[in-house]
């Protein structure tokens, strides 16, 4: 019996600008057997799905065409649904409460982000 | 004797008894007077004039002088001569008229033998001594002499001289003289300090007010004792409000907390650092300071007084913030780039075909995307020019501007991630008509027009038309969706908010791309259509 992929069916937030990369990760994340909610690509939708969707993750880029990402991650805090960054940001670059954050830096390969979410979700006693 | 008399003018108004009575009141109080008036003296010279007066009225000398040795020690020059001895030179040498002091004279006759043999000496019959030189001219006429040596640490470094006493210099004169030589060596040795301690006081006060750091001095607990011109200068707190704990005022809130603790370390440290903000007075913002004390210690070593200067750093933290914001963006950018350029080789390696192929679009891509990075970042604004990315693009397939071609619309400029996207769509729709369409064809007609239209909610849009006609098959569509197909269809609406038409029709492509556009764009957009 194959072993059940750590993502299967769980539901990830997908936080991108970039069209490009925003495919990347739903396609390593689909592939991974997970449920990809979004991708979007702006702070407005970001948030919007933060607070009204059923996740159990998310992956965010810091960047949104200009505007941070840091509300988004506070809303997904607030709900205890566990996130990662996904930037080009060194970690000193980011305001210090992010600074010990999950962060994936760009350029990325697929396994290191889902590995990175993997981390992220508690193993609920598979049967 | 008549000369001398007429030389010393009157008889001495407090002339001593006469007795062998060194320790007299007279003289005692002679150096007193020498004690407490040389140092009010503005100048050596006149400190050495009252000690001389001093000396004549005690010995009832007609004239003196008071002379030092120079360091070269074979050389005299003249701290002093007397008022009488001014007044009794007769000669014409202009320097002497105009009362300028002689320097470098040879120590030699009468008066050098009081250095050179390190003694006093009375001479009495001056024209008849052995070492005799003779007299300046103008000087007087020398009809008796007393030197007395002026030693230092035991070194004999000045001497003064009396001349022409009434009727000679006897060992009582020789007495007061001696007498008074310590009082004279102590005045001016005291003057001499007090000067120079003036002067370094001086120095330090030019020093510490002039440099721009702000500087003050406390006691260990904070309480400031003192606070320079320059603090007062830019908090706008006078000297009295500063002192104390009066100098938080100036204080960030924010800071006045680590300003306070940062005295707590002062008995364990032997400096302290600390950056906070202060407020400008006249200004009411408040700039950065780096502000450091150093203890002053007495001479067991114990701390008496902090010794602090604060240092704007304001304009260094600005820049130094603006720098890691800009390495930020660059590595942001960067990293985000080379994340595209991978994404678009696996999509290019995914859709197929001949390894010629492959790498051509791949190469392509890669040439449009390096194209608008380029232009981006020659400017500040890293905005790019709408017409010029297109003709690039074009030009660079060789393509030319005719009667088949037209390029038209507004002088505008698009933000740096919309260009590359932007850029990336016009390559993949230039190559496709290079392929199957108007490029292609010698009677395909291409034309390419943007405007601006004011929607109905009083937002703005860009709108870009690619129009190609006259192909004369049919192209045919790609089978499955191709990497341009998706850009132009999903990438432009995913990213910028696009709207887009995507029409393979017979005569050519129709591609219509309607982007948001944002009303400050819309203003340069007026400046250049006005102008």
């Amino acid at each position: 019996m194959n072993r059940r992929s750590p993502l299967a069916d769980k539901r990830i937030l997908v936080v991108e600008d970039e069209y490009f990369i925003a495919r990347d990760l739903e396609r390593a994340l689909r592939a991974a057997d997970a449920i990809v909610v979004g991708p979007v690509a702006t702070l407005e939708q970001g948030l919007d799905l933060a607070e009204n969707q059923p996740l159990d993750a998310a992956v965010l880029d810091v960047n949104l065409a200009g505007e941070r990402a840091f509300e988004i991650a506070d809303r997904l805090s607030a709900r205890d649904v566990p996130w990662t960054f996904l930037t080009g940001y060194d970690e000193w670059a980011l305001p210090a409460p992010y600074r010990s954050a999950s962060i994936v830096a760009k350029p990325f390969q697929p396994d290191r982000i889902i590995r990175a979410i993997g981390a992220l979700i508690p193993d609920k006693g598979c049967a | 004797m008549t000369e001398l008399a007429s030389l010393h003018g009157q008889t001495p108004l407090s002339a001593p008894p006469r007795g062998p009575l060194p320790h007299d009141s007279h003289v005692l109080a002679g150096i007193n007077r020498i004690l407490q008036e040389a140092l009010r003296a503005s100048t050596e010279e006149e400190l050495g004039q009252l000690c001389l007066a001093v000396a004549e009225d005690l010995t009832g000398a007609a004239f003196s002088f008071f002379g030092e040795r120079r360091d070269s020690h074979d050389r005299l020059d003249h701290i002093a001569i007397s008022e009488r001895g001014w007044a009794a030179y007769a000669g014409s040498d202009p320097d002497f008229s105009q009362r300028q002091l002689p320097n470098g004279m040879k120590i030699h006759g009468i008066f050098g033998q009081v250095i050179l043999q390190d003694r006093s000496m009375i001479v009495n019959d001056p024209a008849n001594h052995p070492d005799r030189v003779g007299t300046p001219e103008g000087h007087p006429s020398l009809h008796n002499f007393l030197g007395v040596p002026l030693r230092r640490d035991g070194e004999t470094f000045a001497m003064f001289a009396l001349g022409n006493h009434p009727t000679g210099f006897t060992e009582r004169e020789r007495a007061i003289a001696e007498e008074l030589a310590p009082a004279i060596v102590q005045a001016l040795l005291r003057k001499r300090a007090e000067v120079a301690s003036r002067a370094s006081q001086r120095r330090l006060l030019s020093l510490i007010e002039g440099i721009p750091q702000l500087v003050w001095t406390a006691t260990r607990d904070g309480q400031w004792t003192w606070v320079s011109p320059q603090w007062v200068a830019m908090t706008g707190l006078s000297v009295e409000e500063s002192l104390g704990h009066g100098w938080l005022a100036a204080v960030h809130p924010d800071d006045r907390d680590a300003a306070l603790r940062f005295w707590n370390g002062a008995s364990e440290h032997g400096e302290l650092a600390m950056e906070g903000r202060l407020r400008h007075g006249q200004t009411g913002r408040y700039r950065w300071f780096k502000t450091r004390a150093t203890p002053v210690r007495d001479d067991h070593g114990n701390i008496v007084e902090w010794f602090g200067t604060s240092t704007d750093i304001d304009t260094l933290r600005r820049l130094r913030e603006r720098q890691e914001t800009l390495v930020a963006e660059l590595q942001h950018r960067v990293r985000n780039i080379l994340t595209i350029v991978r994404s678009i080789f696996t999509r290019t390696v995914e859709s197929g075909g001949p390894i010629d192929e492959i790498s051509d679009h791949f190469r392509g891509r890669l040439d449009s995307l390096a194209r608008t990075q380029v232009v981006a970042t020659q400017t500040r604004s890293g905005r790019v020019d709408l017409e010029n990315l297109i003709r690039d693009e074009l030009l660079g397939v060789g393509a030319i501007e005719d009667d088949r071609l037209s390029i038209e619309g507004p002088d505008i400029s698009l933000p740096a991630d919309t260009a590359e996207t932007m850029g990336l769509a016009i390559h993949e729709l230039t190559t496709n008509a290079l392929k199957y369409g108007a490029l292609r064809h010698p009677a395909g007609r291409l034309s390419i027009a943007w405007a601006i239209e004011l929607k109905s909610n009083s937002e703005c849009e860009l709108i870009v038309k690619w129009d190609e006609t006259g192909v004369p098959a049919m192209p045919v569509p790609p089978v499955r969706q191709g990497f341009g197909t998706e850009l132009i269809r999903e990438a432009l609406p995913y990213g910028l908010g696009a709207r887009t038409r995507l029409e393979f029709r017979g005569g050519g492509v129709l591609c219509v791309i309607t982007l948001p556009w944002a009303a400050d764009d819309a203003d340069a957009l007026n400046r250049s259509t006005k102008g």
